[in-house]
């Protein structure tokens, strides 16, 4: 990357910025209280459970410009780049912006250390979709903890005010803005601090040559885990290498009944399109993480971590999907369930990494349910969550697949479970005797989150309760 | 002001500006992120150092050995402290204050082992992370269950006894032809507010100035002085803005003291905040409870013997919960004990979380009694109104309750509700794969007060300042002092301004204990009516009927505008509230009513609260406003103590395992459905001036038990052990099929 740029650009407010020789794994939300002295963006939590520390960036997209709260807690410098970071501190340059009035008008706000990071949940909404009911107002701002108002207050004016999209001084200055977004130098980034380097790449073939040329370099994607890695395990990255900037991973195409993910798509990009194939994928994303942390954290990631409680892979087992894996020019295939080899540790090879996840669409007729048990509605770790695609013809079940996360040291298909079902009549002794199955499939662990005996009978609960809703 | 008898008529009960719905007045700040909290002073220590806590990896034991060889050597530090280098400590002072480091020994789980300041945040981090430390650990008592056999009978907790007791409990007990014996648990809470803990220190020569987040800075002012050797005239503590506290922030913490310290060594300004993970174990929590709820009947539902014991734990010296308080109140009975055991556990510090005492025993107190009331084939609040009692059943008809309209809020409660709608035999409503049930719980709240002086100043433009060392800890007492300041002088809101949260000011209540706007508000109106006083006489009026309104004060057909009698300079007085003995002779608290509908899935057993509302009667509301959020919050706190609440406790290591706000589960936006609060019109003129109640604690007091009345309507499950996850319930409901 020899044409690389050694500072990152962007707008704070409507004043451009270049910062050149910053720690990359500094997060936004160090540098706007420690080094620009802005402190209304709040640190509550640091690793992006509370949402105090909501900003909002903004980036051109097509003609206009697309508003995205984020956590700046768990974002690099780095990732404002050629954007318009925009912080509570900016509303308020002349009168309060209507948002912030509502706040003020329907008492939203007590002990106020949570309140700027609603605000901006609250601002980025408002230059987006409408919100137009309670459990509109549930999915924005899960994101966003407050300990002292029981959220009744910060609903009622979120309703009032993100009704309809507001005019304000941003949506005034929008054409300068494009015309200075589109005036910062562009470009792949090679960043160096110290004996740190960070690189982020324009092009698929630069990052598959970097990933092979620096095969222990830290892949990063939404950064929503990575960046914990050095804020909460203090971990040294002296080698990462952002995929953000790669367009072709930021690809959703439909092919040949098959959609196409590529590994850089975020959650919010993805949802959509998932809930078209099916809504209980929508309402699956929905439900993992929040607003801001689906604005930046990718399926991609959520997959390479390898997790046992990534939500989105037991959907995906469901589903039949395969995942692409790149390593310099050749890739290679593979059925999703065989990438997690056990806790932690996936199928990648030193210097590969995930291109795309390609998805069959549903076939007509066939079923989709998914299930994520949690204690807690939003912002919680699943217990169990469960994942099946049944086709019954005729009365019979002529095709299954069952997946389930937090069963296992990884998210896995139920087989016994699936040949218990697979060519049988579609009835409530074939469900009881794949609900015995599945105890040969499964050893679940009993920790916080809920008890083994817990998750064995909630996995065959799942199944019962598949059987109920498609009884007919 | 001495406050002896029944306050009369008063200024305040024009309530032309107390009494009505104002929008707070630091809201502007709030929302645009001009409010500055305690690690945000930068203007005032541009050249402050960072630094960074290294708390012990272990519950109890000792440092062995200590290498911080490397960390001294790191780039940019600046200090490291360790109990080798920290100065003389007076061992503790005022708000639960202790020494920091001033032994190898290691208390508990993130008791300070080293204190790293360096140039950057970043540079203190990463040095604090290359100290080696080598522990000797020592077997630890973690589990209060296995404790309670050695539980002891503590010292009073203030003046609220361990034990009381009158009639003969077990004979009445045995001899009630209907008898329930229950036992409930709750486990160890955090307050999870969501501003850390933070401190910047600052020395000029001799004196010291911190600015902190801390409910009671007078406390923290003492505490801090007894601890560092010094006199309490040398230290100010300022608090502004405070993000939350819930009872956390009471008390002097390791971030006050060891700042305090480092920055006198360094001769430098420096400025900590403590890691959301380090708030869990190194600060303070609500401590687990064992209840035994003892409650004998006759059969048409009289109580006639109940018995209530506590079981909690504490480190040495420390206080227990006094979870049975609110039984010693609520409900009639002849024969009557109540219990408070303390065992010694090596856990972190447990102390006050809202509503210390009522939050937890109503958890229990307020399910037994629907057991009861199953048990005779009630209605749970017709058992609850039989039982009310008017005076404090303790002591007699002799000690009256100053107000008291807990029948009143059952009744309203069950009306606007839907109460009639509710069928009494479990596991009968459904809604698709959701049994649905209904439940009701009482609430009560001592009512505290404390003296609280404040100082109200007339400036030549006419405006008023009020300024005290009281907090606003998001409960709006910005707000109330300025409405009663507008009410008493007779001018606009608008012409009020508010400072609070410095020592330096007249000594205030703080916030506490639901006492902080009737005790500060009273100590504004000690203040105002002095004030009053001086400028009737400088106006040569007759003090006791002049109107204030409008800017002027008038009598008859005469009039003089509050600015003609300002010096140049301003006009000054400063007086204090100093409340008498009317809470030995009445019984005060606020009551309520709350009443739950949930939903348990038949398959997960996950359960989802789907409407909540409460009836309070707390005195005059100051501010409907700012009252209804802080029930609802309060509401909202009691929800989650219901269903999610918990430190899990590791009794093999002695620390709280889910130490971040990922694990332990506060409410999300989803948990909190259709809410409200209906406030019952009440004045208790043997409160204060004011005529208030406190309000600020009220909220959760029930809550959880109405959530788990509801649990039990909907599906037959009653779960004894708090919270109540769905791992609990699932193996007992009723088949899917």
């Amino acid at each position: 990357m020899t044409d690389a740029r050694d500072s990152v650009s962007f707008l704070l407010g409507h004043a451009p910025r270049e910062i050149r020789g910053a720690d990359p794994t500094m997060t936004v939300l160090e540098w706007l209280r420690g080094k620009a002295g802005l402190c209304g963006t709040k640190e509550g939590c640091a690793e992006g459970d509370c949402g105090a520390c909501t900003v909002v960036l903004a980036e051109t997209v097509g003609a206009g410009l697309r508003y995205r709260a984020m956590n700046a807690c768990i974002l690099f410098l780095p990732a404002l780049d050629g954007k318009q970071l925009i912080t509570v501190e900016h509303l308020a340059e002349r009168a309060l912006h209507p948002v912030q009035q509502a706040m003020v008008t329907y008492h939203a706000s007590q002990c106020g250390f949570c309140t700027p990071g609603f605000v901006m949940a609250m601002f980025a909404a408002a230059h987006t979709a409408p919100v137009v009911d309670r459990g509109a107002v549930d999915t924005l701002l899960a994101g966003n903890l407050c300990r002292c108002t029981g959220y009744r207050s910060i609903a009622d004016a979120t309703l009032d005010v993100c009704a309809a999209p507001v005019d304000d001084q941003f949506t005034e200055a929008e054409a300068t803005t494009l015309a200075v977004l589109a005036a910062l130098p562009k470009g792949p980034l090679a960043l160096r601090h110290g004996g740190r380097r960070f690189w982020a790449p324009d092009s698929l073939a630069t990052l598959a040559a970097l990933v092979e040329a620096y095969p222990e370099a830290v892949i990063l994607a939404g950064g929503t885990d990575v960046v914990l890695w050095v804020t909460k395990q203090f971990r040294e990255l002296d080698a990462v290498i952002a995929i953000g900037g790669v367009a072709e991973l930021r690809e959703l195409t439909t092919d040949g009944g098959v959609l196409r993910i590529g590994a850089g798509v975020c959650y919010t990009d993805a949802m959509a399109v998932l809930a078209g194939l099916h809504p209980a994928l929508g309402e699956l994303v929905r439900r993992i993480g929040s607003v801001q942390v689906r604005n930046s954290g990718t399926i991609g990631g959520n997959i390479a971590n390898g997790s046992p409680i990534g939500d989105m892979p037991p959907a995906l087992m469901a589903l039949g999907a395969r995942l692409v894996l790149r390593r310099g020019v050749v890739t290679r295939e593979l059925p999703i369930e065989d990438f997690f080899l056990a806790y932690r540790h996936t199928a990648l090879a030193p210097g590969e990494f995930i291109e795309r996840m390609d998805i069959p669409i549903l076939l007509e007729g066939a079923v989709l349910a998914v299930n994520k048990v949690s204690k807690r509605p939003d912002q919680d770790i699943s217990a169990v969550c469960g994942a099946f695609m049944v086709v019954i013809a005729d009365g019979w079940v002529a095709d299954i697949r069952i997946a389930y996360g937090g069963m296992a040291g990884v998210p896995a298909r139920a087989p016994a479970a699936e040949q218990a079902l697979l060519g049988r009549p579609w009835n409530e002794a074939t469900i009881r005797g794949a609900m015995a199955a599945i105890e040969e499939d499964f050893s679940p662990l009993s920790d916080m989150r809920a008890s083994a005996a817990y998750r064995a009978t909630v996995a065959r609960n799942l199944l019962l309760k598949l059987y109920l809703d498609h009884a007919a | 002001m001495d406050f002896n008898e029944a306050a009369g008529t008063n200024p305040i009960d024009q309530t032309r500006v107390v009494g009505h719905a104002h929008d707070r007045v630091d809201g502007p700040l709030k929302v645009s992120g001009r409010a500055t909290y305690a690690y945000e002073f930068h203007n005032e220590a541009p050249d402050a150092a960072y630094g960074y806590m290294l708390g012990a990896g272990i519950g109890k034991g000792r440092i062995e050995a200590l290498d911080t060889a490397a960390a001294e050597a790191a780039p940019g530090v600046l200090l490291v402290l360790t109990h080798r280098n920290a100065p003389e400590q007076g061992k503790k002072g005022k708000g639960s204050a202790r020494a920091q480091m001033a032994s190898a020994e290691v208390r508990n789980f993130d008791d300070p082992v080293a204190f790293v300041v360096a140039e950057s945040f970043e540079q203190a981090r990463e040095a604090a992370h290359m100290i080696r430390v080598r522990y000797v650990t020592e077997p630890g008592r973690f589990d209060l269950v296995a404790e309670r056999g050695n539980a002891k009978k503590p010292e009073p907790k203030g003046s609220t006894l361990a034990d009381t007791a009158v009639g003969d409990f077990e004979a009445g007990f045995a001899a009630a032809p209907v008898q329930l014996d229950v036992t409930y648990t709750t486990p160890d809470q955090s307050h999870a507010m969501i501003e850390p803990h933070a401190t910047l220190a600052i020395w000029h020569c001799d004196r010291l100035t911190v600015y902190t987040s801390n409910q009671m800075p007078n406390w923290a002012q003492h505490g801090l002085a007894s601890i560092l050797q010094m006199e309490p005239t040398d230290v100010r503590v300022i608090s502004r803005y405070i993000g939350g506290g819930f009872g956390s922030k009471l008390f002097v913490y390791g971030d006050i003291i060891i700042t305090a310290m480092a920055a006198r060594k360094l001769q430098r300004p420096v400025k900590m905040a403590l890691t959301r993970p380090q708030i869990f174990n190194h600060t303070s929590h609500r401590p687990a409870t064992i209840q035994r709820l003892r409650i004998g009947a006759t059969p048409d539902g009289a109580i006639t013997a109940i018995g209530h014991e506590v079981w909690c734990g504490n480190q040495e010296g420390g206080t227990f919960e006094t979870a049975a308080n609110q039984t010693r109140l609520l409900y009639a009975g002849k024969h009557r004990m109540t219990s408070h055991r303390l065992a010694v556990l090596d856990l972190p510090v447990g102390n006050a979380m809202r509503a210390p005492g009522e939050a937890v025993g109503l958890m229990a107190l307020e399910c037994a009694v629907d057991e009861l009331a199953e048990r005779l084939r009630m209605d749970p609040i017709e058992l609850r109104v039989m039982n009310d009692t008017q005076f404090d059943p303790e002591t007699g008809p002799e000690r009256p309750f100053s107000s008291r309209k807990f029948v009143e809020c059952l009744r309203t409660g069950a009306d606007r509700f839907g109460w009639a709608k509710r069928n009494p035999k479990p596991g009968q409503m459904r809604d698709g794969h959701w049994l649905i049930g209904i439940g009701v719980a009482g609430a009560i709240r001592e009512n505290l007060t404390m003296k609280s002086a404040a100082r109200v100043t007339l400036d030549p433009q006419g405006q008023v300042i009020v300024e005290s060392s009281m907090t606003d800890i998001g409960t709006g007492t910005y707000t109330v002092h300025a409405q009663i300041a507008a009410e008493m002088m007779g001018v606009p809101m608008e012409r009020v301004i508010v400072h609070m949260g410095d020592t330096d000011m007249p000594e205030a209540a703080g916030s506490g204990g639901s006492w902080g706007a009737n005790s500060s508000g009273s100590g504004v109106y000690a203040a105002c009516d002095k004030l009053r006083r001086v400028l009737a006489q400088k106006a040569g009026f007759n003090a006791d009927d002049v109107v204030f309104a409008g800017g002027k004060l008038s009598q008859g057909n005469r009039s003089v505008t509050l600015e003609s009698l300002a010096d140049p300079q301003g006009l000054s007085v400063e007086a204090e509230i100093d409340f008498g003995d009317l809470t030995k002779r009445y019984a005060q608290a606020s009551f309520g009513a709350h009443f739950c509908e949930v939903g348990v899935d038949l398959a997960t057993a996950e359960v989802r609260v789907r409407r909540l509302m409460s009836v309070a009667a707390a005195g005059r509301i100051l501010n409907p406003k700012t009252a209804r959020s802080q029930c609802i919050g309060g509401m909202t706190m009691g929800i989650g103590a219901a269903l999610m609440e918990q430190c899990v406790v590791d009794t093999r290591h002695g620390y709280f395992v889910n130490h971040d706000l990922a694990e332990y589960h506060v409410p999300v936006h989803a948990d909190i459905p259709d809410m409200d609060v209906i406030f019952l019109e009440e004045l208790d003129d043997k409160s204060s001036p004011l005529k208030a109640k406190g309000i600020g604690e009220l909220g959760i007091c029930g809550v959880g038990a109405a959530v788990a009345n509801a649990v039990y309507n909907a599906c037959g499950v009653r779960i004894r052990d708090y919270p109540l996850t769905l791992d609990k319930i699932l193996p007992h409901l009723p088949p899917m099929v």
